[in-house]
């Protein structure tokens, strides 16, 4: 089943090396396609959200970003040999992790939060840096001690604490999307790997008993977005504005929506946030139930592309690195849309591929790329997709 | 590693990938739910939502109606108000731009210092108001420089202009505030802030036919209130004109004839009850109102022991006096107890069970009959008179003559007046009638009481032959009949016998008000005074002669023109002017005089 007999999942001894032709040809265009359709969809839903001739430039800006989060995509999974990225998984996540501590002390404030390095005239979002390298090295982890059956906890120290650590600074930036998010991705990828049940509850338990704890550790505005989620209209004004706006918006667009460009709450400024964070609510007020289906969608297409390939690596770390990076896209998505129809809490997590945004966009690009690059070395090529 | 334990992985992690993707299936299916629930199911009630968003409704007044009287002279106008407003993103900076402003509209420093403050709390875009009330030369000087001011803009509202100032001011009334009882009456009208209501006269009692109807701007807006652009344009119904039946030339006249005295001056057309004049003095200018007193300025007002706002033709409760035996002769005649030639002695005073009832000449008029007693005034003989009738007669005949009871004119707060009974004083008194109190009754003193214009009424009764019509202020429209109260009939007969005493005390030489005859015109009229405190009087029956103004007797006048058949009636009170013949006749003969020049002289 396997070509030249080499192990499938072993980590493998002797590195492949192919030729461009074989690497372009492996290149899961398929999922190129499909992120390129929803991005497109995206630059329309932007073109609105912006105001259609009057911030031209930042859709400008998103159609160059988007293309430079392709080329990213192509250069990740194309240019790198079998491999490097888990060869520097373990240096990649301790620079990463540098970097949040730097952050923490002397890191520039915005918008209330500590959450970027100024790197010469560019900002640096650490935590972005973190979620490809915590994907990174938790594979690699379970693939240097690969181990069949159901994980206990002394299997599971050293990874909980390399998703815990990073969690904790970035709560204290503080960033709950990102630190959810984070928490989210390795925790999937410690599922996949083979947590054992009885962990699991034990696990499940102590978030409960914590629950408590961890509120009284939030800060005012988070503990404000939790409240509020449950009851908007206690605080129309104020914090509850966003959910109810929004909510508003998205149930106005009915089944068909009010048409491109002709969201009364969009294009009225009543929509906070509408073209980064509440896009969804754009494109669910213009186009209706029929646009934000279509869209989710997209995304399950996109999700199942993903997973896909997980069937074709050849080792425990190609397989979580796909599962890390899928799982990335999908909570991300899952966190935006909840929050913007009011089902979870307001945290700033970007829609992937739509909001306008750099750097959430050349992460994610990046965390595809990685997931196109187990694809390319995939040792059962011609057999699946 | 052994390729079992590789297959083994993949077969393991493919079922825990299974567990991972059935959750982010799960959380999907939540968000399309969702989705669903929102868009599809509650989709029309969150279209509305963002609709009531989206839309802004902006009244726009209406014109309230003019008010013209009955030659069509403008008695109350909208004028423009103009006030002077900025916005503030346009204008640079703001504090310079005032400070240029203030060269032209006088803005005092702490002004100023105030409109910065008031800008720093509202939003930019929305306008400023600078200056309010301009004058036309502030106004010139602004506009002609407008392009030298950024973001200065003159807007004008329309305000109520009085253009004869105080003239009929009672009449007119004002407009106000209104008051938790004006909502109450009005309650299909959703009044704004900012919006004035009548307080008082027609623009009172005709709010609603001046009001009009308000219109609606739909204005789309976005979050922060900025206007969009229009959607829709509900224009405003303008308020109906309103005709008075006053002529301001006859006001006027009245007005000045009463000069700086107290009093109350109603002219009436008896043939339909339309009011020619009615003024009550001392007077206050409806156009204060608009500017806006000061506290001091409402205060003098208020405080004012003359009360300027009371309008005292309608809301003034006076003893009739001698002119009440208009209606104690024409129940003697109704009844048939009165012989006109039948004569009684007038010793100066009537014994009553050892109690003196004076008659006003202290030395007596001798022998008189009806007319003598009528003309000069007699009250000897109208004691007698009241005796023979009883109190129930005289107030049979006073009420339906329009006495005792509200006219029904178009004004707020009219006074019913009081005609006693025998009922009204068990029912107020406990006791039971006394014959004494009936006498006095006849000469129009005791407990009656009557309001200058019921005596206008009463006597427009009497000259049109029986008729009581409701007082009119609203101009009757063509084809329209006047309405009528009461209707008596009395008999020729009996309004030649009338007729006769009432033009005597004009044309009579020893008639109360032969000094106050026209030429070329006949009138018949009767004088009265009316006791403010009871006399005191010495054993001998002296009048003390007081000086105390406050307690003068009020002079009155009632009287009719020309007397073989009226076209006006003029009733007047003057307060504390002392002998209705010599303080009150004089201003009714200048208001005739005046109504006889202008419409002509004969019938």
């Amino acid at each position: 089943m396997n070509e030249g007999g080499k192990p499938l999942l072993d980590g493998g001894s002797g590195a492949v090396s192919l030729g461009w032709a074989d690497r372009l040809r492996r290149f899961p265009w398929s999922l190129m396609l499909l992120l390129l359709l929803t991005i497109c969809l995206g630059f329309g839903v932007l073109f609105s959200a912006v105001g259609g001739e009057h911030n031209q430039w930042l859709f400008w800006r998103q159609v160059i970003q988007s293309g430079f989060g392709l080329g990213i995509m192509l250069f990740v999974a194309l240019v790198a040999g079998e491999r490097l990225y888990k060869r520097f998984a373990y240096l990649f996540y301790s620079g990463s992790l540098i970097l949040l501590a730097v952050t923490m002390v002397a890191g520039s404030v915005g918008m209330g939060a500590r959450r970027w390095l100024e790197v010469g005239f560019f900002r640096l979002q650490t935590s972005e840096l973190m979620k490809v390298a915590l994907i990174l090295a938790l594979a690699r982890y379970f693939q240097d001690h690969a181990k069949n059956g159901s994980l206990g906890w002394r299997d599971l120290g050293v990874p909980f604490l390399m998703i815990i650590l990073p969690v904790v600074f970035i709560i204290k930036q503080p960033d709950l999307g990102t630190a959810v998010l984070l928490a989210g991705v390795g925790f999937a990828m410690i599922v996949v790997a083979g947590i054992s049940w009885k962990v699991m509850l034990t696990l499940a338990l102590l978030f409960g008993a914590s629950m408590p704890l961890a509120w009284n550790g939030l800060h005012a505005y988070q503990k404000q977005r939790i409240i509020t989620l449950f009851s908007p209209e206690r605080d129309p004004l104020g914090s509850g504005y966003h959910i109810i706006q929004s909510k508003i918006a998205v149930g106005s667009g009915g089944v068909t929506g009010k048409g491109f460009m002709a969201g009364s709450q969009s294009q009225l400024d009543f929509l906070p946030e509408r073209h980064t964070d509440f896009i969804f609510s754009v494109l669910a007020e213009e186009w209706g139930f029929v646009g934000g289906v279509t869209l989710l969608v997209m995304y399950i297409l996109i999700i199942l592309r993903a997973l896909l390939i997980s069937e074709m690596a050849n080792d425990r770390f190609g397989l979580l690195t796909v599962v890390g990076a899928t799982m990335l896209f999908a909570i991300q998505v899952l966190v935006n849309v909840g929050m913007v129809v009011g089902l979870l809490p307001v945290v700033g997590v970007p829609l992937p591929l739509v909001s306008y945004g750099g750097s959430s966009m050349v992460t994610l690009m990046i965390a595809m790329g990685l997931l196109a690059h187990v694809s390319l070395y995939s040792r059962q090529h011609g057999r699946s997709v | 590693m052994l390729d079992d334990d590789r297959e083994q992985f993949r077969g393991d992690a493919r079922r825990r990938l299974l567990l991972v993707g059935g959750g982010l299936g799960l959380g999907f299916f939540f968000l399309g739910a969702r989705l669903f629930h929102l868009q599809v199911m509650r989709g029309g009630e969150y279209r509305t939502l963002a609709e009531d968003n989206r839309i802004s409704l902006k009244p726009i007044s209406a014109q309230r109606g003019r008010i013209f009287d009955r030659e069509n002279r403008l008695l109350v106008e909208n004028s423009p108000d103009y006030e002077v407003v900025v916005i503030p993103e346009l204008s640079g900076s703001l504090r310079m731009l005032l400070k240029r402003l203030s060269r032209y509209i006088e803005l005092s420093e702490e002004e100023i210092k105030h409109l910065l403050q008031m800008a720093r709390k509202q939003r930019s875009f929305l306008p400023l108001r600078v200056k309010s009330h301009l004058t036309w030369e502030q106004v010139g000087s602004i506009e002609v420089r407008i392009h030298e001011f950024p973001g200065v803009d003159l807007q004008s509202q329309s305000v109520r202009s009085y253009p004869f100032d105080a003239l009929a001011c009672h009449i007119l009334g004002y407009l106000g505030e209104p008051s938790d009882n004006d909502r109450k009456r009005f309650s299909r009208v959703s009044f704004r802030s900012g919006d004035l209501v009548g307080k008082s006269g027609v623009e009172q009692r005709f709010e609603e036919t001046l009001r009009g109807r308000e219109g609606v701007l739909e204005m789309e807006v976005n979050a922060v209130g900025r206007h969009v652009r229009e959607l829709h344009r509900n224009p405003p119904e303008s308020g109906e004109d309103l005709q008075l039946t006053l002529d301001m030339d006859l006001q006027r006249e009245a007005q000045e004839a009463l000069g700086g005295e107290m009093g109350a001056v109603v002219a009436i057309d008896p043939n339909n009850g339309e009011i020619l004049a009615m003024v009550s003095t001392p007077t206050f200018d409806p156009n204060q109102f608009i500017r806006g007193f000061t506290h001091a300025q409402w205060q003098e007002v208020m405080n004012d022991p003359n009360r300027p706002l009371i309008n005292k033709a309608v809301q003034g409760h006076y003893p009739p006096g001698s002119t009440f035996k208009i209606v104690t002769a024409m129940a003697g005649l109704v009844s048939g107890k009165l012989d006109p030639r039948e004569t009684v002695p007038c010793g100066g005073f009537l014994l009553k069970e050892e109690q003196r009832f004076y008659c006003w000449r202290r030395h007596g008029h001798g022998n008189v009959a009806l007319h003598q007693a009528f003309t000069q005034s007699c009250d000897v003989y109208f004691y007698k008179l009241a005796e023979r009738l009883g109190i129930d007669a005289i107030e049979r005949q006073a009420r339906k003559m329009g006495l005792g009871g509200l006219t029904g004119i178009d004004l707020e707060g009219e006074r019913p007046g009081l005609i006693p009974s025998r009922t009204w004083k068990r029912k107020i008194f406990k006791s039971s009638w006394f014959p004494g109190e009936t006498y006095i009754t006849g000469i129009g003193q005791g407990y009656v009481l009557t309001t200058p214009l019921q005596l206008a009424v009463m006597v427009s009764c009497m000259a049109n032959g029986g008729t009581v019509y409701r007082p009119l202020l609203r101009k009757l429209q063509p084809g329209q009949e006047p309405e009528v109260v009461t209707r008596n009939y009395f008999s020729a007969h009996h309004m030649e016998i009338m007729r006769q005493c009432l033009e005597g005390v004009v044309h009579d030489p020893n008639g109360t008000a032969y000094k106050s005859r026209l030429e070329g015109v006949r009138s018949g009229g009767k004088t009265g005074t009316s006791q403010v405190a009871r006399h005191k009087r010495e054993k001998s029956g002296q009048i003390i002669k007081t000086t105390n103004e406050k307690l003068q007797d009020h002079a009155l006048y009632v009287c009719l023109a020309p007397v073989d058949r009226p076209r006006i009636v003029v009733a007047v009170i003057v307060e504390h002017g002392g002998h209705g013949g010599s303080a009150a006749a004089p201003v009714a003969k200048r208001v005739l005089e005046r109504f006889f020049s202008k419409y002509g002289g004969t019938t």
